[in-house]
């Protein structure tokens, strides 16, 4: 199997990845457990766990360090759960180094999950000033963003104060820039807090990923789609075929009505046509219309022709929900029936005349054009 | 004076015959603290006064008004209130006549419709108008009508277009016609830089703009510095954009008037500020004409042209004359541009109309004394909890049922609920005891809306790839960046907050085919609007980058002239000459004096 590692390289004040191929790790991992959530950790964890380490064919090479090994942790029934790695690196501002100790831990798909210190090291600052509580909380959120500013600027960009024309990468401010950096590491470890993101975020992120795709089986797929991860869900999701959407389908409702808003909308948006053309697969989704954000409830109104009369009927309960554009959806799909199904109409008079919805004028003149 | 007109209008069968008059709130002759907003006239019909007075209600508005006949006149007044709900209206004001406070306070109904302000009995031929705003938070007043009948205008904008075009006996079609080598509406960076590269080589050029200054974006008026990089165009493009002060600093104000002069100083440019185009009329797919009308006075003018450019941002010249266009994101397999980490973020599975959103930029300031803010409950459901001072980019609002086109306004009202209402927030910190606003911006800073299609989409894989085009007219190396709502990640954040996901790439080129309409003969397109993917869009978005569009499609048009055919043909005919025109533009010509 081709192994790509990367290798950090210290030189003044850059960092640069390099790529290498074959290398053979230089050390063993031990066999080492984890029975404790870690310290730093934004995943769910079942109390009880054990997690065994297990090696991986991968590492990360750490210059003058040597190689850092990258484990996998399973459970006592050998279901993966983690990957982690015990890092130790020389951090270098101005000339002077020192060592950084670390354990990183990345989910199944190669996203950060968090990190514990290691026994008997600290984090420390400029001038060996040792991190307090909150700086280990906020090196924790800076791992978090994978969107995080240090991931488009070399070390030398952050330092040193950039000319204007060089800071057109957003269009926000050259001073904005700096405080958007001032604001998310820690104050005094720049360098640490640019090392630790480079390594958690580094080419081992996609390389962990594709490990995990390449032993991704149905009961793998399972527990993602059981799972509260929401990037577990959009994978598991993204892997359903379409009689597998039929076979999970409760579970499908349950994240659509559970799950964050970008989640609902690819179930909304990706569901099989089948889905829309029965009554009893669809009415769960419709059954949410009141807990889902308003996106998700456009994206579902997309549907209102498909839609069986008692969920019409449910709808005109919901009208005060409703935006502008939605209310008007919902109103070309019951203009047939407005006037004869005298629920639907009651709602409607309901909503039209109750004086305090912003957008009651909208029914008020679709019921006037009516008569 | 104002004009105004005064029709006789028969009514059902007892023939009765009553005194009307209509008078356009935009054509007051003294505006006082009121602003003209015609960003919507598509959508609700007009321009409008807006009293934008960030909480502290402005001067009044006032004009003079004759009258034919003296009579018990019903004064009723086209408005909406913004903000519906269990609140007090946040954009309350009313009627003076003669000094007399019309009996109804105004700004309250829900959807602009009209709204009975009172009864007033003129004696006099001559009389005074006045319109008094009570709050500072953005009463709107469309229109005023005095009638001697008992019958209620009509409310819905369709009634309405045709209703007004009775009662002002508008004429069907412009009286004035003028003519010109090229048209080009929408005076943001690519429009004005088109106007000057067209002009340089001859042309005689109309600039059609809806605002008093020029730049768009990049205007004092909505404050967006121009990114990017200037290609050919370095000496155009100087004239026109910004230094890369904050978003939102009144340092553009020292750029407008740069930007201004420069334009100006072209004798063959006849600037148009304040009228907005209102149609384009295409036969066989060449666009004959265009109108546009002052935006204060309704005056129209028939704009003639063998060329047009649509740099108005949201197509609306392609719109009109039935040019394709594109309105939200292709699915990721369309055009490949998947990017595996950002996912259905970047570019999702199934097609869908979300863009990106605009912004509506604003600040404060620490005053000597202490600074009193009033409460702004009508808000708080879109602020929340948020407290800031001042709004950058990310200040940004989408919205899926939203259209960044036919649902301007409400999208621009949601950001000053948001701004207003976490300004109240931070107002609430012992911190910001005197704190002021000094600014919040009226105008919709779009990002993106209708794109125009042209022989050539740009997409992702171009920037990327780097890829050369033997038509390449415009350059960039900025990152493609596509923003998206955090609301989208977790409910917990405000709506209108956006993240930025960038994507490195090499230097990157646009060809020219990206910039004429595929099926409108003589439309070249320039800005937001040219001929891109929805991820495409997210790099040369930016200003300096479409000033190059506009730039390249201003030589273009001459080229169009001098050998009298039409955009395509440059590609197809005479794109070394072009191509040699471009290349030309990157060296400052030798100044006669050094000759």
């Amino acid at each position: 199997m081709k192994i790509i590692i990367a290798v950090i390289l210290f030189s003044g004040l850059g960092l640069v990845w390099i790529q290498k191929t074959d290398v053979i790790p230089t050390s063993v991992s031990q066999n080492k457990t984890l029975s404790n959530k870690p310290e730093f950790f934004v995943m769910e964890w079942r109390e009880g766990m054990v997690l065994e380490n297990k090696p991986t064919p991968f590492f990360i090479e750490v210059e003058t360090m040597g190689n850092q090994n990258v484990d996998i942790l399973v459970t006592a029934h050998d279901r993966p759960v983690l990957y982690t790695a015990d890092i130790c690196t020389p951090v270098c501002a101005d000339g002077e180094c020192r060592l950084m100790y670390i354990t990183i831990y990345w989910n199944l798909l190669g996203a950060y999950a968090g990190y514990d210190k290691v026994e008997g090291q600290t984090l420390t600052k400029h001038d060996h000033v040792e991190f307090l509580k909150q700086d280990y909380e906020k090196l924790h959120h800076l791992l978090i963003d994978d969107n995080s500013i240090l991931k488009r600027k070399k070390i030398d960009e952050l330092v040193l104060k950039p000319k204007e024309s060089e800071l057109d990468g957003v269009d926000a401010i050259a001073g904005a820039t700096i405080a958007e950096v001032k604001e998310s590491v820690v104050d005094g470890a720049l360098y640490s807090c640019y090392v630790a993101w480079n390594i958690a975020h580094g080419p081992i992120k996609a390389e962990l990923q594709e490990y995990t795709t390449s032993n991704f089986d149905n009961k793998l797929k399972g527990y993602m789609l059981m799972s509260s991860e929401v990037d577990y869900q959009m994978y598991a999701l993204n892997s359903l075929s379409e009689s597998e959407y039929f076979d999970y389908k409760d579970r499908i409702v349950q994240i659509f009505k559970s799950g964050i808003p970008l989640v609902r909308t690819y179930i909304v948006q990706n569901l099989p046509k089948l889905f829309w053309e029965s009554e009893s697969l669809q009415r769960p989704f419709w059954e949410s219309f009141a807990e889902v954000d308003i996106n998700n409830r456009s994206l579902l109104l997309n549907h209102i022709q498909e839609a069986p009369i008692e969920v019409l009927l449910l709808l005109a309960s919901n009208l005060e929900l409703m935006t502008k554009n939605q209310l008007k959806l919902y109103l070309s799909a019951i203009e047939n029936i407005a006037m004869t199904n005298p629920d639907i109409n009651a709602q409607l008079l309901r909503f039209a005349e109750s004086g305090k919805h912003t957008y009651a004028y909208i029914v008020a003149e679709f019921l006037e054009e009516m008569e | 004076m104002k004009y105004l007109v005064l029709i006789l209008c028969f009514f059902g069968i007892n023939f009765m015959i009553s005194q009307d008059l209509l008078l356009e709130a935009e054509s007051f002759d003294e505006k006082g603290g009121w602003v003209v907003d015609p960003q919507f006239i598509e959508q609700m019909g007009s321009s409008y006064l807006l009293a934008h007075g960030m909480g502290v209600p402005v001067e009044n508005a006032q004009t003079q008004v004759n009258f034919k006949k003296n009579g018990e006149y019903k004064v009723w007044v086209r408005t909406k209130n913004w903000v519906p709900g269990e609140w007090e209206a946040p954009g309350k004001f009313q009627i003076k006549v003669n000094g007399l406070v019309l009996e109804n306070t105004l700004g309250l109904r829900s959807g602009w419709g009209w709204e009975y302000a009172g009864a007033v009995q003129i004696t006099n031929k001559k009389n005074t108008l006045e319109l008094v705003d009570l709050t500072g938070f953005n009463g709107r007043c469309d229109a005023i009508y005095f009638t001697t009948s008992d019958i209620e205008p009509p409310s819905s904008v369709k009634k309405l277009a045709t209703w007004r075009k009775t009662v002002v006996m508008e004429p069907l079609a412009p009286k004035i016609t003028k003519k010109y080598d090229l048209v080009v509406v929408g005076g943001g960076i690519a429009g004005c830089a088109a106007a000057i590269a067209a002009a340089e080589q001859g042309l005689q050029v109309a600039l059609i703009h809806d605002r008093p200054v020029l730049g768009g974006n990049a205007s004092s008026e909505i404050r967006v510095h121009t990114l990017g990089i200037y290609g050919n165009f370095e000496r155009i493009l100087k004239k026109l954009d910004t230094e890369h002060y904050p978003n939102g600093s009144p340092e553009a104000h020292k750029d407008q008037i740069k930007r201004d002069n420069n334009v100006k100083s072209y004798e063959n440019v006849s600037l148009f500020l304040n009228w907005r185009a209102y149609d384009a009329k295409a036969v066989e797919n060449k666009i004959s004409y265009v109108d546009a009308r002052q935006t204060a006075s309704a005056e129209s003018i028939r704009f003639e042209a063998p060329l047009f450019v649509d740099s108005t941002g949201d197509g609306w010249i392609g719109f009109w004359a039935g040019a394709e266009f594109s309105y939200g994101r292709e699915s990721v397999d369309q055009y490949g541009e998947e990017w595996k980490e950002h996912g259905e973020l970047w570019s999702p599975k199934q097609p869908d109309n979300a863009v990106m959103g605009s912004s509506v930029l604003w600040r404060s300031y620490e005053a000597e004394e202490v600074a009193e803010f009033p409460e702004v409950p009508w808000a708080m459901p879109v602020a929340r909890d948020y407290a800031k001072v001042k709004g950058e980019w990310q200040w940004e609002f989408s919205r899926n049922d939203l259209n960044q086109i036919d649902d301007a306004e409400e999208i621009r009202d949601h950001m000053l609920r948001a701004i207003y209402g976490s300004f109240g927030n931070a107002k609430k910190l012992p911190e910001n005891a005197n704190r002021k606003l000094e600014w919040v911006s009226y105008l919709v800073g779009k990002r993106e809306s209708r794109r125009l299609v042209g022989d050539y989409i740009f997409t992702l894989n171009d920037a990327k790839s780097g890829r050369t085009f033997p038509d390449g007219v415009v350059e960039e190396t900025r990152e493609v960046d596509v923003h998206y709502q955090t609301v989208l990640e977790d409910e917990k954040n405000p709506d209108f907050i956006s993240e930025a996901l960038f994507y490195k790439t090499p230097k990157y080129y646009i060809p020219y085919r990206s910039l004429y309409s595929k099926n409108i003969s003589n439309l070249f397109m320039a800005g937001r609007n040219f001929s891109t993917s929805h991820v495409g869009l997210g790099g040369p978005r930016v200003m300096r980058t479409t000033g190059q569009m506009g730039a390249a499609v201003g030589f273009a048009a001459s080229l169009c002239k001098k050998y009298d055919v039409n955009p395509r043909d440059i590609y197809t005919g005479y794109l070394d000459e072009y191509m040699n025109l471009i290349e030309e533009q990157k060296y400052t010509p030798i100044p006669d004096s050094k000759k």
